[in-house]
């Protein structure tokens, strides 16, 4: 081209991951400029300027009203699904909620019959071609495609001709941790969107167009590669993308749900510890605008087996002189062996993990107030940010908790010219270097640890397992700051007892 | 005088059956060219718009939106965040892809220098010093020849910097797609533009405010550009007299099918569909069935519609649509069913898949006139075939879902009996006809 070089640039758009859900109020003083309201089925709400009619509704909890398949509150607009349709008084066409910013005075109609007609031929549309395969699919029982037919669905459809069949993406795994099911797909581009906006690892696009339009990830041969897939299932409306951890492994409807914190890094997410009979199936992020957002990392989300190990030790354990190894043994004998072991000890150093909750803390360093030296360790060092969304270095829930409560952290020299080291840590601090000394340990710990402790002539004098942060109460505060209070999301199966009676067993005091 | 309008004259054509015609040359030394620039760089850029405006010239793309209106949208001084100013852009929308519609091609080959012409005065008007051309991506002659143009305009300083002493600089570039039928949406066009899917966007912000690389921008047809010289050269009253009331000048249609002279003609506004077919040759083959007035998307008419006008308003009261300007005539030897399967089947095909109802109802509408071609059809299909193009219609973001149903409604509401003739006797075979080459060849989906 003959002409001059074009100089384009694009707009910068700073993606706000986390959206409002909180109701606003107008500034009471009587000279202030009142906030705009909407009215959303005969009820007027009031709104800051700039929000969608979804956004609204999300602000009063009307989310129930309004369905919707590519609208999530964590990312872009798309308004490609035309599920959430409102009729809006005199505009000529129904409006898709998500895109329409509310108006002052604007009177929106959630569930007209118009509306109701628009949803059912969407519902008639994306019925066509979905295989409806529900007795097979992970998803039933908390897939939107189910609880929007059984709400504004047709009964039947008279779709009669073959289904659309993707032969090749039937079952594919688009990494290890995700598989996808494309015939199941609602083509709401969410999981696009997601990899291009929130994660901005551009690994997920579509293919083709119309009807044919199918999902690949960006490089076959290299497939996901962000940090945070387990997402994509998660608001994946549909059994499309399934997680491989949580696939064939429970239908949903057996699950209890809590609310837990994630203790995988020092960014405490919000979790749902889904379990049935207390045994935990998975772990899925809650919102919380502070915090994590919608998401969580797939490291967290997988650490749940840290604690449903089978190779958990969950009895304490006490070495015997005779054979040398560590035995399983009830607690009345770990109890008054311990306590020995402290008694005698002339130099105690205590090791607490940071993966210890603030109460913990405070319970230690004043069990062992008089008696030893309590330093926290996490073995990762200053924590840093490890992308742009939620991941940090630290891989331990609590160390500014315990920093605050006027601990010290643990110097490389601090453990010579002790006899006896006991190691507090919940299994997710690393374990302190030890040569020489006597050591207790006390949390949660492997099988595989001790024995690697052993090989590596550790003198483990007796293990006493303890409760782990989803089977507990008690507060963490992450690396911005933010104090969190959880309490027990499940209940402990094993002989593991909670910190206060642990500590009375070492010290030998009725706690 | 010639078509019962004394007023008419040829605005784009008429020198293009002429030796040349393409050429700069040619264009300055017989056409006034580049005469209707020299005159609008003298005007303020509020006066071009206002005398587009006052020529009740509308866009030629297929919508009718009144150009000098859609001009006048474009913000004056546009800032960004920081308050640097914005680049404001001008793109042509060359993406002739509507079946039935070759009239910018014309353009393209013939006289691409009105275009261009069009498209500077149209920069000057909205203050852009940018113009894109995004041409349809099988046009590869046709971009030649136009890039041809526009290094000769470069060459002669009718592009480039401070065009003709003015003190205006305008640059314009080619950006070829890659063949989808979407792109011609101008908010696709413009995520074409960009590198993006070719998906349209929704509106708001329209492109006025957001547009190309999200600049404020301004969509035009190419046949849009073409006319602009003429308006600012013989003035407005000439050519808004042309037409109609309410829209001005001439149109270009297409008439394809069964006629005996196939091609493009630029004719006035007040002639009926029937007076066009008489001018492009008469019906061949036997009598006259059926009329798509308006390229593919628009609903069709029977042989007894066809004495109404073809400008925008007479035909959007006839429940169709002026559209792009394409005529497709259908003689009686046509079978409805399977011509409109022929459409639905091209519709299936480009839906970009954004817009469940479009995405999903464009697939089950082709797949079910197929059945009925097939002889699988049942009368209830009649009814639901109005019941999916009732979900359909009006309910995407953009106008692609209209342009489905607006056949298949038309066909099955105006020859509904062809279609229960074909359900009964069992499809083509029942009607000893033989299924025709071209869905043989569409058969497996690229």
């Amino acid at each position: 081209m003959s002409n001059s070089s074009f100089e384009i640039t694009m707009p910068k758009v700073d993606l706000n991951y986390t959206s409002a859900k909180t109701p606003v109020h107008s500034d009471p003083n009587p000279e202030a400029k009142p906030l705009p309201k909407v009215t959303i089925d005969g009820k007027a709400y009031e709104f800051k300027p700039g929000d969608t009619i979804m956004q609204v509704a999300e602000r009063y909890n009307l989310h129930e009203d309004i369905p919707r398949y590519c609208y999530h509150p964590g990312m872009p607009i798309a308004g490609t699904c035309r599920m959430c349709t409102v009729e809006v008084e005199k505009a000529p066409k129904l409006m898709t909620s998500c895109s329409t910013p509310a108006g002052d005075g604007m009177v929106v109609h959630t569930r007209s019959e118009k509306v109701l007609k628009s949803r059912n031929g969407v519902m008639d549309f994306l019925l066509a071609n979905h295989p409806l395969d529900c007795p097979v699919c992970d998803k039933a029982g908390e897939c939107e495609l189910q609880d929007y037919t059984f709400e504004y669905g047709p009964q039947e459809s008279n779709f009669k001709e073959e289904k659309r069949v993707f032969k090749e993406a039937t079952t594919k795994k688009l990494s290890d941790k995700v598989t996808l099911n494309m015939n199941r797909c609602v083509h709401c581009e969410r999981c696009v969107r997601f990899t291009d906006d929130v994660t901005k690892t551009n690994d997920l696009v579509m293919l083709n167009r119309g009807w044919h339009k199918e999902l690949a990830a960006t490089d076959e041969k290299v497939g996901l590669t962000n940090d945070y897939q387990g997402c994509l299932t998660d608001f994946c409306p549909v059994g499309a993308l399934t997680f491989n951890d949580f696939r064939f492994e429970k239908r949903v409807w057996f699950l209890d749900k809590k609310p837990s914190l994630c203790d995988g890094c020092s960014k405490g997410c919000n979790i749902e510890v889904h379990h049935d009979k207390e045994i935990v199936q998975r772990y899925m992020p809650i919102y919380n605008e502070k915090v994590n957002g919608h998401w969580m990392c797939d490291e967290g989300r997988l650490s749940y087996h840290t604690y449903a190990d089978a190779d958990r030790i969950v009895s304490p354990l006490v070495h015997d002189q005779a054979s040398g190894r560590l035995a399983s043994t009830n607690w009345e004998t770990a109890s008054q062996v311990v306590n020995a072991k402290v008694k005698s000890a002339t130099k105690t150093l205590v090791v607490l993990g940071t993966d210890a909750t603030t109460e913990e803390g405070m319970l230690v360093k004043g069990a062992f107030a008089n008696r030893a030296e309590v330093k926290y360790h996490s073995g990762f060092g200053d924590n840093k940010a490890l992308d742009h969304l939620l991941r940090q270095s630290d891989k331990t829930p609590n160390t500014n908790g315990l920093k605050a409560i006027g601990l010290s952290p643990l110097a490389p020299t601090d453990i010579n010219g002790n006899d006896l080291v006991i190691v507090i840590r919940q299994g997710r601090a690393r374990l302190p270097k030890v040569e020489g000394q006597d050591v207790i340990l006390v949390g949660v710990y492997s099988r595989e640890e001790i024995e690697t402790l052993k090989t590596s002539n550790v003198r483990v004098h007796a293990v006493l397992p303890s409760l782990a942060t989803i089977e507990k109460d008690g507060s963490f505060t992450n690396c911005d700051g933010h104090t969190q209070s959880f309490t027990a999301a499940v209940t402990h199966r094993g002989k593991s007892l909670a910190m206060p009676r642990i500590l009375a067993a070492l010290v030998g005091e009725k706690r | 005088m010639m078509y019962n309008n004394e007023h008419f004259e040829p605005v784009i054509t008429p020198n293009v059956s002429k030796p040349g015609c393409e050429t700069i040359d040619f264009y300055i030394k017989n056409e006034d060219g580049y005469k209707a620039l020299e005159k609008a760089l003298k005007m303020k850029p509020a006066e071009v718009v206002d005398e587009v405006k006052k020529s009740n010239l509308r866009g030629r793309g297929g919508a009718g939106f009144p150009t000098g209106m859609k001009w006048s949208f474009m913000p004056p001084n546009p800032v960004d965040g920081q308050g640097n100013p914005k680049p404001k852009y001008l793109v042509c929308n060359a993406d002739e892809g509507e079946p039935g519609t070759f009239k910018d091609r014309l353009i393209f080959t013939k006289t691409p220098h009105r275009m261009i012409e069009g498209m500077i005065i149209g920069g000057h008007a909205i203050g852009s010093n940018k113009g894109f051309i995004y041409v349809r991506g099988e046009w590869f002659k046709e971009c030649r020849l136009m890039q041809k143009a526009i290094d000769d305009a470069y060459a002669k300083g009718f592009l480039g910097k401070n065009i003709l002493g003015s003190g205006f600089n305008f640059d314009l570039v080619i950006y070829k797609g890659a063949g989808a039928y979407i792109c011609g949406e101008e908010t696709a066009l413009l995520n074409s533009l960009e590198g993006k899917r070719g998906e349209p966007r929704l509106k708001p912000p329209f492109p006025a405010q957001v547009g190309a690389y999200g600049m404020p921008s301004c969509v035009n047809n190419v046949e849009t550009f073409a006319a602009v010289p003429y308006i600012l050269h013989k003035g407005w009253e000439k050519y808004a007299k042309m037409g109609t009331e309410r829209s001005g000048g001439t149109r270009m249609i297409g008439v394809s099918g069964h006629v005996h002279k196939p091609g493009v003609y630029e004719l006035p506004m007040n002639l009926s569909i029937n007076e066009i077919i008489e001018i492009a040759g008469g019906v061949k083959g036997g009598k006259l069935k059926a009329v798509i007035p308006g390229g593919a998307s628009a609903p069709m008419l029977k042989a007894s519609e066809c004495t109404v006008l073809t400008d925008y308003d007479s035909l959007a009261k006839a429940g169709t649509m002026a559209g792009s300007g394409g005529i497709i005539v259908m003689n009686d030897t046509v079978c409805i069913p399977e011509a409109t399967y022929t459409l639905l089947k091209f519709y299936e095909h480009e839906s970009c898949g954004q817009c469940s109802q479009c995405r999903e109802g464009s697939h089950w509408l082709a797949r079910m006139f197929k059945r009925i071609l097939d002889g699988g059809g049942t009368q209830d299909d009649l009814d639901y075939i109005a019941k999916i193009c009732g979900n359909m219609a009006g309910q995407t973001i953009c106008a692609f879902a209209d342009a489905v149903t607006g056949p298949a409604l038309s066909s099955v509401r105006k020859f509904r009996s062809e279609f229960e003739e074909l359900i009964l006797r069992g499809g083509l075979k029942g009607i000893n006809r033989e299924e025709s080459v071209s869905h043989k060849m569409g058969g497996a989906h690229v």
